[in-house]
């Protein structure tokens, strides 16, 4: 038998199931339901926030954050559901950071090859948080390295799809990762 | 160690090197600790890469998003945007709700694996498995048809629920029942009227959400 009075919450917004309830509310913002929008929002910002952290500065990514969600506001018509709403989401990050990049100047000799990568990075800091050790030795890495890891390693994308993103051949994007590892690896181990 | 495997090794890690390359690498590893080892640190760091934790931002930034949208202190429409919603329109929105909401109560009480394509509701009782023809049904009647089929799973087990949370459902969907009826009518002065036409698809979506949820309370039998 069911508990009494449970009917009376099932009257407040299903919280899971998200990807059924990111195509709702992705629906319901498209046509102007910022609350919808909010709902969005709360569940996507720390995928987001943590990607724009990761290739950008940390002194601006409040900012960009909220660029990113702004732009996404602004471009829900054109969302069709053809891909989930979070890869959708993911994707437009993607671009407004590289805007963000290219407003900065700091695509300038970003891609730094051979070994001079390697020399970047301090010596690891002691102690017990290595978590955010790790992601200080990432910031540390030079851009063009630093956002072909994080876009690789950290998000999951290919090579190939990196490579279209960012207007690069495939094996430039091969061996920043692997200039990349390289460094976080002797970093990890001293 | 040969820095010509060195420069292969992450393109080996991921499983991009060609057949007869990754054939020589492993024959090269089998000699190399240097090599082994460089690859082992490289595991540990796309391991670590993998599983980072996300991050959340140290303070709210809803508030500034929701000023440079518009949407406070009352909801507003995206800038530059600002259109008016059919019933019709409003409806589709809600078949996006049919074909999740009452798809999801089928698979659950049938207890058999989702189809390849998506349930709709028909008038024989469960949603079933939608033929191609049944895509270009209408909206509107997509919709009365997955409020019905939910309806009448309620109804037929009503008698298993406690009274008290069939009464609490009732008066709910009764309080949603006039309020979309209160839209309507406010529609029907005012058609292009933006809070008017987004809080019927939303009570319309709340309907939908109430019945769904209400009819997995019904045992199956």
């Amino acid at each position: 038998m069911t508990e009494p009075g449970l009917g009376a919450a099932i009257l407040e917004h299903e919280q899971t199931g998200r990807p059924d309830s990111d195509a709702i509310d992705a629906t319901l913002a498209a046509s102007g339901d910022a609350s919808a929008f909010e709902r969005l929002y709360r569940h996507h910002v720390p995928r987001i926030y943590s990607l724009v952290r990761r290739m950008l500065d940390d002194d601006d990514a409040d900012e960009v954050t909220q660029d990113v969600f702004v732009r996404a506001w602004q471009k829900l018509g054109t969302f069709r559901g053809e891909a989930a709403f979070g890869t959708w989401l993911h994707r437009l990050a993607v671009n407004v950071i590289l805007a963000r990049r290219e407003m900065l100047g700091t695509r300038r000799k970003r891609y730094i090859e051979g070994d001079a990568v390697l020399e970047v990075l301090p010596t690891r800091r002691p102690g017990p948080e290595l978590t955010m050790d790790f992601e200080s030795a990432m910031e540390r890495l030079p851009d063009g390295a630093r956002e072909i890891f994080v876009l690789h390693d950290v998000e999951g994308y290919r090579h190939e799809e990196i490579a279209q993103m960012l207007g690069l051949a495939t094996g430039t994007s091969k061996s920043q990762l692997h200039r990349a590892r390289l460094a976080l690896r002797r970093h990890l181990e001293r | 160690m040969s820095d010509r495997w060195v420069e292969r090794l992450s393109e080996y890690l991921d499983g991009e090197l060609p057949v007869a390359e990754r054939a020589a690498l492993e024959a090269h590893l089998e000699s190399c600790s240097d090599c082994r080892a460089i690859l082992a640190g490289l595991r540990r760091v796309a391991a670590r890469a993998h599983s980072m934790e996300l991050q959340a931002p140290r303070h709210d930034l809803w508030p500034g998003i929701a000023r440079r949208i518009g949407a406070t202190p009352a909801r507003d429409t995206p800038a530059g945007r600002r259109w008016s919603f059919s019933l019709p329109e409003l409806a589709a929105a809600a078949v996006v709700l049919m074909t999740l909401s009452g798809g999801a109560v089928w698979i659950n009480r049938s207890n058999i694996s989702a189809p390849a394509i998506a349930p709709v509701a028909t008038g024989s009782g469960l949603p079933t498995p939608t033929p191609a023809i049944h895509a270009n049904r209408s909206a509107a009647q997509s919709y009365a048809a997955a409020v019905a089929d939910l309806e009448q799973v309620l109804a037929g087990g009503r008698g298993q629920l406690d009274s008290t949370t069939v009464r609490v459902i009732e008066q709910n969907l009764a309080v949603i029942d006039r309020a979309i009826a209160q839209a309507q009518r406010a529609l029907n002065a005012d058609p292009a009227n933006l809070y008017l036409n987004t809080h019927l698809a939303e009570t319309m979506r709340r309907k939908l959400d109430l019945l769904r949820q209400a009819a997995t309370l019904v045992p199956v039998s």
